[in-house]
């Protein structure tokens, strides 16, 4: 008798604890904080588009994409349409930050797991809140961009969430801009990820939420704030007694611009106990809603390092010229760099014929790269 | 003895009215910033590039969509395509878009329809867009109703334009920064749904060779918004009958009295045939009819009214010049030379506008600017308005100046008379200022709301949400402030009834015995319009 309740002791004990190991295991697989959903940038809409069942009813694809929150997941449900403007957002981004940090020691590599940015999600550190904020920024304008387009036809109306009769609402008063919709939506489906979950106030957890949210923020904002306003005067005979204003959409490369400048210029903040972002630094000025914040110091990305996701500058291409980041100097981190000659064949006096054809000469020209050791 | 009504009014009663129409003026304000939307709303359409694959391209009967049956084959124009040519290319402009799932169409209620074509250029290094290079644009406008099969689009109009492309470039950007082109102009919103297909052709070697490489197409549509409309329209069915009932009043008055209308009456009543005009509630035809030329309409109703406006400031202040010698009824001959201002600035608007909106009836894409002939002359008509207007100005300013400077030389041989008939002249005076004022104030709050709005308008964000609309509040308020201005001047100056031997009843016992002073004076048979001239004449004769 004895041995037996022993046994299913042991046996519960066991259960228990493998239980807790593949919770454990589960939770560093797929934490709720780090950038997993980016992985929409990674899949290949084009070629789900043409399925036309995609977006009806029972597709399952909401649950195909990988990466996705609960309540992502829902917003995904109510929005199938949406998801490929989101993905293209995504992949925008991403290519953004690449040509962003094309000449910094970390360069924006994306490995092909789950996380997208490798083990450096998990580090609250400015190059991670970058990622944050060009991929909200990115999502945004496409989204914006494809409701212009008018074939995304859930796109809103108005500043009410769902005008009850939407006929008339457009009748009296007309539809509201794109833009303001796409900030929306965007802030509904990215910003969700960091609300759904209940963590310990002041814990580093809610600390990095705060901060993906701030940083999330920033990028939509960033959307808005490039955005160019153009205006049309059709009053009486055309003169300015009547103008219509509208907003222009920025090409991501100007918000791209402007959110490195940001980065450059981010604030480095710590959680209070009270669940706050405070300055870590009271000399510091004040982030505003624009601003990038960090919690972490960055890696030290001159040496490979892959338990933090740091690949090292080894191999990478330098200007010798240049004094600045680009420069061999600092690129290489005082290593040196390695001279090669070679000869390359460009395109060059190229010419343009609309729609579509690009007339160019072939140049021959020798020119050396230097490569970091 | 007859006066106008404004003198023999008591100060109560004065107050009372000017209380009266200050809370219409408010309300009218409030109208148009708490029920009316904004007045227009833009739309921006991103342009869907349709390959077209038919051999006859000048086919109008074939159309590109992008919604809807038969909707045609896309492609992006970033990658390099090397086997079509320019003629396949058609950017297809379907509006309205959808929202929220739902199919939307224009209603009539929206008026009218401007399109501008936005182009987004990408930055090649090698390849450089000069600023004014010359875009040719193929432009068709089909329509279809509600109704109609999907693929049914008939042709509305159809255009080949030129226009100006002006871009520029800030040392690396990925994109130009090109100003927007103005595409057309829909004067009446009559149909459901409309379609623009625009094509670049390329049919002679340099046409459509400077524009760079070409990566979207935008076009932003403006419409008038149902709502301001409806309240628009509200408040034009208000006013047309007040102003007919008004002008029916004031006509009768006049012809009550034993002598001919003098010049001031009837350009009071020349006034208020305008103001009817352009209250005339002509929109409610548009919800039935298809009248393109409402929008030239509504330029000349507008125009008329403000010639008319303009033309009785200079004849209501000539006509208090208080320079004796009026004993030649006056008439409009001798204002000649200050009515010319305003002619000639009224006719080259009016040839302007005949040009760009006048030459649209037939072809919504026209445009005035985009020849440099046409620039030239639209604005000479311009420049020549301005100076018509500057003109006149000075000329108003002369006169007022001069009706003031008699006032006060008069002024100085006030403390000679006698207390009571001082005090009336003084009220007099003050009454004629009260309404110089009230004309100076009113024009002061047109041209300053105006100021504010363009101000308002260009530091425009979305994100400041403004419950207060405040564009439409400054049309209905300056609408409704100039209506009731005229409304009070029509009822301020028809000439009054109120015989001075008969006021017993009234309260103000000073009427009474100023009209016995009065009584004396030799001069009161001829006919006048206020009793300040016959008192500068009485002053003559002392």
């Amino acid at each position: 008798m004895a041995s037996s309740s022993v046994f299913r002791f042991l046996i519960l004990l066991a259960a228990l604890v493998w239980i807790v190991a593949t919770e454990d295991g589960r939770r560093r697989r797929e934490p709720w904080t780090n950038g997993s959903w980016f992985t929409m940038g990674l899949v290949e809409f084009e070629k789900w588009s043409n399925q036309t069942e995609l977006f009806s009813d029972k597709s399952r694809m909401c649950s195909r994409i990988r990466g996705l929150t609960p309540g992502q997941r829902r917003v995904c449900r109510r929005h199938k349409d949406h998801m490929p403007a989101v993905a293209v957002g995504v992949k925008n981004g991403i290519t953004e930050c690449q040509h962003q940090f094309r000449d910094r020691r970390w360069n924006c590599t994306v490995t092909t797991d789950d996380t997208v940015f490798g083990p450096l999600t998990f580090i609250a550190s400015r190059e991670t809140a970058f990622t944050h904020a060009i991929t909200a920024a990115g999502v945004s304008l496409s989204v914006s961009r494809a409701c212009r387009d008018g074939r995304l036809a859930s796109c809103g109306c108005s500043r009410a969430a769902r005008p009850r009769n939407l006929h008339n609402e457009w009748v009296w008063g007309g539809c509201g801009d794109n833009l303001e919709y796409g900030y929306k939506f965007t802030e509904g489906f990215v910003d969700i990820r960091e609300r759904e979950r209940k963590v310990k106030r002041g814990s580093r957890e809610q600390g990095r939420q705060l901060m993906n949210r701030h940083n999330n923020e920033a990028g939509r904002r960033a959307v808005i704030k490039k955005s160019r306003v153009t205006c049309k005067c059709h009053g009486v005979s055309g003169s300015c007694s009547l103008i219509t204003c509208w907003q222009q959409l920025a090409s991501l490369r100007e918000i791209g611009d402007y959110l490195r400048d940001k980065y450059d210029g981010a604030t480095e903040v710590k959680v209070s106990r009270r669940g706050k972002l405070r300055l870590s630094n009271p000399h510091y000025s004040l982030p505003t809603a624009q601003d990038l914040v960090y919690l972490e110091d960055s890696p030290n990305y001159c040496v490979k390092n892959s338990s933090l996701g740091s690949l090292g500058t080894t191999g990478r291409v330098c200007n010798r010229t240049s004094a600045g980041i680009d420069g061999c100097a600092l690129l290489c981190c005082g290593r040196g760099y390695n001279t090669k000659r070679t000869t390359v064949r460009e395109r060059c006096g190229c010419k343009f014929h609309w729609c579509c054809h690009v007339r160019c000469n072939t140049c021959v020209k020798t020119t050396e790269i230097y490569t970091c050791k | 003895m007859t006066g106008t009504i404004i003198e023999n009014l008591s100060g109560r009663k004065l107050a009372v009215l000017m209380t009266f129409l200050l809370l219409c003026q408010i309300t009218c304000f409030l109208i148009g910033g708490l029920v009316a939307p904004t007045p227009a709303n833009a739309n921006s359409i991103l342009g869907t590039v349709c390959q077209d694959t038919s051999t006859v391209k000048n086919d109008t009967t074939k159309w590109f969509y992008n919604r809807g049956r038969g909707s045609c084959k896309s492609i992006n124009l970033e990658d390099l395509h090397q086997d079509i040519s320019e003629a396949d290319i058609v950017f297809a402009f379907q509006m309205p878009i959808p929202r929220d799932s739902n199919t939307l169409d224009y209603s009539r209620w929206q008026q009218n329809l401007i399109g501008v074509l936005q182009f987004e250029i990408k930055y090649h290094s090698q390849m450089e867009v000069k600023p004014r290079s010359v875009v040719t644009i193929d432009a068709r406008l089909a329509y279809q109703n509600k109704g109609d099969p999907e693929d049914e689009w008939k042709l509305y109009t159809q255009s080949i334009e030129k226009r100006h492309l002006d871009c520029y470039i800030h040392n690396d950007e990925y994109l130009y920064n090109c100003s927007a082109i103005p595409l057309f102009e829909l004067g009446s919103l009559y149909h459901d749904f409309y379609l623009l297909n625009v094509r670049l052709p390329v049919d002679t070697p340099d046409m459509n060779t400077n524009i760079g490489h070409l990566q979207d197409l935008w076009l932003t549509v403006i419409h008038q918004n149902g709502g301001f409309t409806m309240v628009w329209v509200s408040l034009k069915t208000v006013f047309f009958p007040c102003i007919i009932a008004i002008l029916v009043w004031f006509w009768r008055r006049i012809h009550m009295l034993q002598r001919k209308p003098v010049l001031l009456e009837k350009m009071l009543l020349c006034l208020g045939l305008a103001l009817c005009l352009l209250n005339m509630p002509l929109e409610y035809l548009t919800l039935h009819f298809d009248l393109p030329f409402m929008l030239l309409l509504g330029d000349i109703r507008q125009g008329v009214f403000y010639a008319m406006l303009f033309s009785f400031w200079l004849i209501f202040a000539g006509e208090h010049m208080l320079i004796q010698d009026i004993s030649a009824q006056s008439s409009l001959k001798q204002y000649w030379r200050h009515l010319s201002a305003v002619a000639m600035g009224c006719i080259s608007l009016f040839i302007f506008d005949m040009c760009e909106r006048g030459v649209q009836l037939r072809n919504p894409f026209y445009s005035i600017w985009v020849t440099d002939i046409g620039t030239n002359l639209a604005l000479t008509f311009i420049i020549l308005a301005g100076i018509s207007t500057g003109v006149y100005f000075l000329f108003l300013c002369y006169m007022v100046w001069q009706v003031f400077k008699n006032i006060s030389n008069k002024r100085q041989t006030l403390p000679t008379m006698c207390s009571v008939r001082r005090l009336h002249y003084e009220g007099i005076i003050y009454r004629f200022k009260f309404l110089m004022l009230a004309t100076l104030l009113c024009a002061a709050l047109t041209v300053i709301g105006f100021i504010l709005g363009q101000v308002a308008e260009g530091q425009w964000k979305w994100d400041e949400n403004i419950e207060i609309e405040y564009t439409s509040a400054f049309f209905t308020g300056v609408y409704g402030m100039w209506n009731i201005y005229i409304f009070a001047l029509l009822v301020l100056y028809a000439p009054s009834h109120k015989r001075w031997a008969v006021t017993e009843n009234t309260s103000d016992t000073q009427n009474l015995s100023e009209e016995i002073e009065f009584n004396g004076i030799p001069s009161e048979t001829s006919s006048e319009i206020s009793s300040l001239t016959s008192y500068i004449r009485k002053v003559n004769i002392d």
